[in-house]
This record gives C-alpha cells, sequence and structure tokens, in this order.
C-alpha cells in the first residue's frame, strides 16, 4: 500500500478537499458571524453585534419551541413507521412469485417522483369535498375528516405522504441487504429447531441491522429537513399546525427577512439534529458492535 | 440415534429431474457418504432428509418416524453446512447454545452442555468470540459444536470440509472420524471428494445426475465397480478405459495389438464386440504381466510414487503409476498389468462380469 505522501493521485483529491473544506468552514463561520448579528433586509445597513440575543431569543419563541417539537416528533413518527412498515413489506416480500420484478419496478415510482407531484396529489385525495380519502371512508361509512384543515390532524397527513413516498425506499434498500444476507444460517436455524419467526427475530434480523440502521439514519437525517411536502400540502398550516422547524426558519428568511435569526435557527437546527444522529448513531453502531 | 430410510424420493425442478427415485437405508450408527459430481443431486437429497427441501414423492424415515411430511425443526436432525452458516450476529458460545435454547432448555444445563461440547472439539477459548473472528477451520469445529450439542437422532453433514485448505481438510476429516467412532451416531455426509467418502464412509452411494449409480462399501466400490462411472469416479487418479474388441471366442480382448486374457468372466462375450478395458494407474506397474508401450508426456513426481502421464501407439492416453523409477518426456517404456486386475465394460458402461 502507498502511502499518502507518495501517491501521486493526492494531486488530485487534495485540492478538491482543501476547496470543500474552506467553502464549508468559510460559510459556517460565516453563518455563525452572522447569526450574532441583526441583520435585517428591512432595515438593511443598520445591522450591529448583538451577541447571543438571537440565541436566547429562539430559546424564548415559543412559536420555534413548537416548531422543534414538532420537527422532533414528525422525524421520529415517520422514521419509525417506514421502517417498520418497510421491514414488514420486504419480509412479506421474500419469496418467489410471478410479479416480483414488476412490483418493485412499481415501488420506484414513488420515489422517483418530485415532492411536488407526490404533495399535489395528496392534497387532491386529502380534499374536503371531492378527495377520494373521504370517498373511501364514506364507503366504509365512516364520519368525514378535513384532512388539511383541521390543526390536530394536518401533521399526520402529510406524515402520511411522506410514508408513502418514502417506506419503497427503505423497502428497496432492505430488500438488497435481504438478498445479499446469506440463507444458510437460516436453514441451520429451522434444523436447530427454530420455528419461522424465531428464525425471522433471532437469525434474520440481527443479520439485517447494519441495513436498517443506515436506511433509518437516511430517513431521519431526511425528515428533519423536510420541507417540499409542508410547503406544496400545508405552507405550515392550519394556525401554524404543520410548521416544522425547517420551515419556520423559511418564513423568518424570506417571509419576515430576519436573516440573523433564521441562521441562529438553522445553526441550532444543525447542531440538534447532530446530536441527535450521533447519539443514534452510536446506540446503532456499538463499538463492540459485530459482523 | 435412529436408523434412515430413504424411499423411492423423487424430484423435479421444472424439466431437471434431481431426484429419479432414490431409495438408500442408512443402518442405526453407521456412517454413510453421499457421493458424486456436482449437480448430481447429493445435497438436494440431503436437504431432503433435512426437511428443507420438499420432495415430490416418496418417503423420508427416521428411526420408525414417517417425517416426509414434517417441517425441518420436528425432524430431531442436526446439520453442517460446507458455508458453516454460523450465526453471524451471535457469539460462538451462543451459537453451540442456539438449538437449546430453541428447545426451551434452562440456562443453567444449556452451559454446562455448551461448555462439555467445546472441551470435546477443544474450541473453549473460542467461546466468547464472534465467527468472523475465527478461521474456517474453527467455523465449522463451532459448527460441528452446534450439531453435537443437542444428540440428535442423525446427523448431516453437507460437503463441511470443501471450504478449507488441504491441511485442514485432512486434518477435520480425521476429527470426524474420531468423532464417529466415539460417539457411533448415524451420520450421512455428502462429498464430491473421493477421497474423504473412502476415508470415512462405512457405507458409499454414488449418485449421478438424481440417479443412484451404486451403493456398496468403499473396498466393493474400488474393487468391483458395477459400471464404468462409478469405476473411473473412484479412484486416484481415475481408471484408465482403453477401447477394446473380443476375440479369440470370447476368450481373450485386443487393445490395439495387445491381448489381454478374460477367460475369467462368466459373461458371454461375442467376437468383434466393442468392450471397454478399464484399468487402474496403480495396476499398471507390474513385474509381469501383459505389456503395453507408453511414450511419456509428464511425469508427476509425489515423493513417495510418480505418475506417467503418456500415449499408447494408438493414440489413446494413459496415467501409470510408477514406483521405481521416473520416466522424461520423450522416453519409451513399457507397462504391465495382470489381466486379473482389468474391468470390463460394455458400450452402455455396464459391467462385464
Amino acid at each position: 500500500m502507498t502511502t499518502t505522501a507518495s501517491d501521486p493521485t493526492r494531486h488530485f483529491f487534495q485540492p478538491i478537499i482543501v476547496c470543500l473544506t474552506v467553502a464549508s468552514v468559510a460559510l459556517t463561520l460565516f453563518v455563525i458571524w452572522i447569526s450574532l448579528h441583526d441583520l435585517s433586509l428591512m432595515r438593511a445597513g443598520r445591522e450591529k453585534f448583538v451577541g447571543l440575543d438571537n440565541y436566547l431569543r429562539f430559546f424564548g419563541d415559543p412559536r420555534a419551541m413548537a416548531a422543534l417539537w414538532r420537527t422532533v416528533l414528525f422525524t421520529a413518527l415517520a422514521t419509525v413507521i417506514e421502517i417498520a412498515l418497510g421491514l414488514a413489506v420486504v419480509l412479506f416480500l421474500d419469496r418467489d412469485f410471478a410479479m416480483k420484478r414488476l412490483v418493485r419496478t412499481l415501488l420506484l415510482v414513488p420515489i422517483i417522483m418530485t415532492p411536488v407531484v407526490v404533495g399535489l396529489t395528496w392534497r387532491f385525495l386529502f380534499d374536503p369535498a371531492t378527495g377520494m380519502a373521504n370517498y373511501l371512508l364514506s364507503l366504509a361509512g365512516l364520519s368525514q375528516i378535513d384532512w388539511l384543515g383541521s390543526p390536530r390532524i394536518a401533521l399526520f397527513s402529510v406524515l402520511i405522504a411522506d410514508i408513502w413516498q418514502w417506506t419503497p425506499f427503505v423497502i428497496l434498500l432492505v430488500m438488497a441487504a435481504l438478498e445479499s444476507a446469506p440463507t444458510d444460517p437460516l436453514n441451520a436455524a429451522r434444523v436447530d429447531g427454530a420455528r419461522e419467526w424465531q428464525v425471522t427475530w433471532y437469525v434474520l434480523l440481527p443479520m439485517l441491522r447494519r441495513a436498517l440502521a443506515i436506511v433509518a439514519l437516511i430517513r431521519a437525517i431526511d425528515s428533519i429537513k423536510a420541507f417540499d411536502l409542508f410547503y406544496i400540502m400545508t405552507r405550515g398550516g392550519p394556525a401554524l399546525s404543520t410548521e416544522t422547524l425547517n420551515y419556520y426558519g423559511y418564513i423568518v428568511a424570506f417571509t419576515n427577512f430576519d436573516i440573523s435569526y433564521a441562521l441562529a435557527i438553522a445553526v441550532i437546527l444543525t447542531i440538534f439534529t447532530n446530536v441527535a444522529l450521533l447519539t443514534m448513531y452510536s446506540v446503532l453502531f456499538p463499538k463492540a458492535g459485530e459482523r | 440415534m435412529a436408523k434412515l430410510s430413504i424411499r423411492s424420493v423423487s424430484k423435479s425442478y421444472g424439466a431437471v429431474r434431481v431426484l429419479d427415485d432414490v431409495s438408500v437405508e442408512v443402518e442405526e450408527g453407521s456412517f454413510v457418504v453421499l457421493l458424486g459430481p456436482s449437480g448430481c443431486g447429493k445435497s438436494t437429497l440431503l436437504h431432503a432428509v433435512a426437511g428443507l427441501n420438499p420432495i415430490d414423492s416418496g418417503t423420508v424415515i427416521i428411526g420408525d418416524r414417517n417425517v416426509t411430511n414434517l417441517p425441518a425443526r420436528d425432524r430431531d436432525v442436526a446439520m453442517v453446512f460446507q458455508s458453516y452458516a454460523l450465526y453471524p450476529t451471535m457469539s460462538v458460545a451462543e451459537n453451540i447454545a442456539f438449538p437449546l435454547k430453541m428447545r426451551g432448555l434452562d440456562r443453567q444445563t444449556s452451559q454446562e452442555k455448551v461448555a462439555a461440547v467445546a472441551r470435546l472439539l477443544q474450541i473453549e477459548p473460542l467461546l466468547e468470540r464472534r465467527p468472523r473472528e475465527l478461521s474456517g477451520g474453527q467455523r465449522q469445529r463451532v459448527a460441528i459444536g452446534r450439531a453435537l450439542v443437542r444428540d440428535p437422532r442423525l446427523f448431516l453433514f453437507d460437503e463441511p470440509l470443501s471450504n478449507l485448505d488441504a491441511a485442514l481438510r485432512t486434518e477435520l476429516r480425521a476429527e470426524i472420524k474420531r468423532l464417529h467412532q466415539s460417539i457411533r451416531r448415524t451420520m450421512v455426509y455428502v462429498t464430491h471428494d473421493q477421497t474423504e467418502a473412502l476415508t470415512l464412509a462405512d457405507k458409499i452411494v454414488v449418485l449421478k445426475a438424481g440417479k443412484i449409480e451404486q451403493i456398496g462399501t468403499p473396498l466393493s466400490l474400488y474393487d468391483d465397480p458395477d459400471n464404468a462411472f462409478v469405476a473411473g469416479f473412484i479412484g486416484s487418479p481415475r481408471m484408465n478405459f482403453l477401447k477394446a474388441r473380443v476375440a479369440e471366442d470370447g476368450k481373450a480382448v485386443l487393445v490395439g495389438d495387445t491381448r489381454v486374457d478374460v477367460s475369467h468372466l462368466s459373461t458371454r462375450l461375442v467376437d468383434g464386440q466393442e468392450v471397454t478395458l478399464g484399468i487402474r494407474p496403480e495396476h499398471l506397474d507390474e513385474k509381469q504381466g501383459v505389456e503395453l508401450t507408453l511414450a511419456v508426456d509428464v511425469t508427476e513426481r509425489l515423493g513417495s510414487t510418480s505418475y506417467v502421464h503418456g500415449a499408447l501407439p494408438g493414440g489413446e492416453t494413459v496415467v501409470a503409476e510408477r514406483r521405481e523409477d521416473q520416466p522424461r518426456f520423450g522416453e519409451t517404456i513399457t507397462l504391465r498389468f495382470l489381466p486379473g486386475r482389468t474391468r470390463l465394460f460394455d458400450t452402455q458402461g455396464l459391467r462385464l462380469r
């Protein structure tokens, strides 16, 4: 193995690493620097240094705290449900059947669709007067639901759209992991006296743990950053009931033009995300990890 | 411990018949090897016995219980796989204890049994490791331990040594042999390696394309093969097959111009009939007997002996053992063999006795 110092390819990758490092460090520092001022586009040129005021303001801002809580709720629910549902579908599909290739292709459709289309489609489905969702409820003899108009329900309606779009992604990755997993240990467990659920629980799921952990991380990161579905389906409403922290930051920056506060929110979201994900990572991949 | 009866088992994958009316009786406590080239159905048969592969027709009886329609977990067999098939996320101790856990044995007893098996297989220092931290030989020991720990009615081995290097293979082969001699359990062992089959088996079942070619003791398959396939498959290097023609009213055959006496055969041969004469490399190094001239191509020196590859005047290639000298490329040597050592086959490959 060649060391980095003597490896001529370093002339290609080192400049890129330097550029990326400089860009990200400079941008981060610039963001932090602005967040320590009171820059607002409404009174450009009159900003001054305010120290940690924006950060203190965040923790005293009930709208921000509510948005933070909503982000946590949405991320947790979306990740858990998508993983659980995806895994269930994979285990159910784990047999040879005639339409397997077709099913797999169909699974790609939601992932490929742009969020705008997904959001609009679900908005139509959830329309209280003409939507399919309420029609189906009426067929089942259930009462109508104001899917996107009720502050208690709207967040879960967006959640349903997110689950619809991203569960197939979980299915595809876990299916790939399942197919590359060795089958002999499963047969060994059957011979050793395990019932099918025991084979799944004691042998198959532990073998899939790594793949599940990675998918969960990806989905968690995406859910925290979720923006497009909220923007298309609810714009944070009704009554701010679907406003996540990411969306709130957008409102502060581009509706209120309060740039410094928006960047402070962004920094807090970044720190919060990193802490949460690092915790998740260390739980999912213990140091003395298996395999 | 139990005997195993496989009766008229057939199985097809689509149009391919992988097992064709296979019947085998395995006596209690014996060691039976299913031997054949890859794709002959031997592993399919073993999986069918384990209950991992459903069969289309036929019966599998373990002890006096018809297990044909029972799932694998209720058959009370243990299996060792070519790929070791250890549970990658469990430690060695947990791997070995798994069959006990599935049978609801309490922790205390389970730990004692695991310790006893680990002692027997000398894997005690490995108990806390994960399978990926073990070498191939150690992994297969653990897999054998997992099979041993619960004292099943039947042991199944699916090419357990094929993934190991040559030295380890010999070592573990002897260990399996020792194990069988000490615990005297019924064992069925699948391999494509005839050396493993000859050294381990009480009885060998030779399979080809889903059909049984011959069942017999290692020595009887070697000495008295029923057909050219078995004759060629058992023994290394393989038996030489030479084209021959019956002459002298069935008393002799001619290989080229060389006369080989076959008057000891009871089969009635017709003059001019085409037959195949089989003679093993190790029987071509006699002091006297029928002579053949060989133009030497290659000599493989194995230390204690050598194998000479060459061509007869008729162009047929022959491998011959050579214990005294080591002829070189281009030399012409004389091979001598006793007519009684030859085996005669008809054009279908069936033995003429």
